[in-house]
């Protein structure tokens, strides 16, 4: 049989000979363990082309050979990089729902603004439905993600798996759109500025905490590699 | 069975299924991932009606949602409502373009252009449309990264409802258009969720199957 009729995966660093024993004797350090069995295949997520998934080095992306859509990478130092932001958006959490957040000077009076106090001030106004959206999508949905991704790989680091990880995993795969501090951080931004000619701000040390902690969640859930995880896991799983 | 690339097959058509959640490569007949436990299908389930019932829901969300306004503002005892239109207006006369513009990408373009997108998403994996599944997948890639920005209305709402509370003298309350809003950008987010871009290519297979377009004239 000449083809098994699979698509190669392309490699963004291929080349000439050379450089694929280079790569050949650098991968068994860069990449992740395989699971048993086997060949492993990948599936386009846009065209459904199959792919026969021969592991890639490190900071490289395997792209599908139709569409040219990334089938799956290998991101550098994945699970520390998940490890490190998560754990650190859990403490900046703890700072954030402590110190003071923003304080509005206005007539004599000075109003204070929170993440739950904005989630609360709606439930008590009549809309409680978006008052909890508002509640799930800036307070729980990142403690719920990035405590998992502590959970899962944090353990996975030294080759272990948490009990119940494989779930963990697969429920914050469903809350991670959700997440949406990003989002929050700009409505904050676009209110201060509607607010700003109408009385004094203060921003506390709460804000600020939560303006890197934007940057901590987005750069957890970017190093996560979903592949080099799941194969982890099940690596782990079989030990 | 044709395919649209040379040297290359569809899972498909070795009955082999990637899983949504895990991506590990399973035949569809084990019904169940063996490595996450996640329900495995070839397409997801029902995926255009799933999504048109969805955006049409969210259709009819947007009229209230533009028509009732979001927040009333009592000011000395003066009751303004603001709907999320004349919030862009008064932000725009006061001189800041740059939130103008923010509120009207956010509010306003993406909540429109994710719900015609979708449609014609639909349409065209339904053969309705001649359409470039290439495009059609960065049209659908960009639909689901976009979609939760639209939130930023809601939470500029919750925001000056906390903080504008200074008895007599100023209010901020918010409306009933802010459910309807909220409820607009979750339904699409849903929508965009169960919408399966596979069926786009699929659709494009059978057309060549029929020969109605040149299996050579891929894009790039």
């Amino acid at each position: 049989m000449r083809d098994r009729g699979l698509g190669r995966v392309d490699t963004e660093s291929g080349g000439d000979e050379v450089r694929k024993n280079y790569l050949r004797t650098r991968l068994s350090i860069l990449t992740w363990p395989k699971p048993k069995g086997g060949p492993h295949h990948a599936v386009c997520h846009f065209c459904d082309t199959l792919h026969e998934a021969e592991p890639i080095p490190e900071g490289s992306r395997a792209r599908c050979v139709c569409c040219g859509a990334t089938l799956f990478q290998n991101r550098k130092a994945s699970l520390v990089r998940v490890t490190s932001f998560s754990m650190t958006a859990l403490l900046l959490m703890v700072v954030v729902h402590t110190a003071p957040f923003i304080h509005m000077d206005a007539g004599g009076m000075r109003t204070f603004l929170t993440l739950p106090g904005a989630a609360l001030a709606l439930i008590n106004e009549g809309t409680p439905i978006v008052g909890w959206g508002v509640a799930m999508f800036t307070i729980i949905m990142p403690l719920v993600l990035s405590c998992g991704l502590v959970y899962v790989c944090g353990p996975l680091m030294f080759g272990r798996i948490a009990p119940g990880a494989m779930l963990v995993t697969r429920w914050m795969s469903h809350t991670e759109p959700w997440n949406m501090i990003e989002v929050f951080l700009l409505g904050v931004l676009v209110s201060l500025l509607k607010l700003g000619k109408l009385a004094e701000l203060y921003f506390g040390v709460g804000f600020w905490a939560f303006a890197i902690l934007m940057f901590c969640m987005a750069a957890a859930v970017a190093a996560i590699d979903k592949r080099e995880l799941w194969d982890r896991l099940e690596v782990a799983k079989d030990v | 069975m044709s395919h649209l690339c040379e040297n290359s097959s569809r899972a498909v058509t070795h009955g082999l299924a990637g899983c949504h959640v895990c991506e590990k490569v399973t035949p569809v007949a084990a019904a169940y991932c063996p490595r996450c436990g996640s329900h495995l299908h070839l397409r997801k389930p029902d995926s255009i009606s799933r999504t048109m019932a969805l955006v049409i829901a969210s259709a009819v969300m947007y009229v209230p949602a533009n028509m009732l306004p979001i927040m009333s503002i009592r000011e000395l005892g003066v009751l303004t409502e603001t709907t999320i239109v004349e919030g862009l207006i008064s932000f725009w006369e006061s001189g800041s373009y740059p939130i103008a513009i923010v509120i009207f990408t956010a509010s306003i373009m993406i909540p429109l252009l994710k719900i015609f997108s979708l449609l014609w998403l639909c349409a065209a994996a339904k053969g309705l449309v001649p359409h470039s599944a290439n495009i059609l997948g960065k049209v659908y890639w960009m639909t689901e990264l976009l979609g939760r920005w639209s939130m930023v209305d809601i939470f500029v709402v919750a925001i000056l409802v906390t903080m504008v509370q200074l008895g007599n003298y100023m209010r901020v309350t918010p409306g009933p258009g802010a459910l309807a809003f909220a409820g607009v950008v979750i339904l699409t987010m849903f929508a965009a969720m169960s919408f399966d871009p596979k069926l786009l290519w699929d659709q494009l297979e059978r057309e060549a199957a029929r020969g109605e377009i040149n299996i050579n004239s891929k894009s790039e």
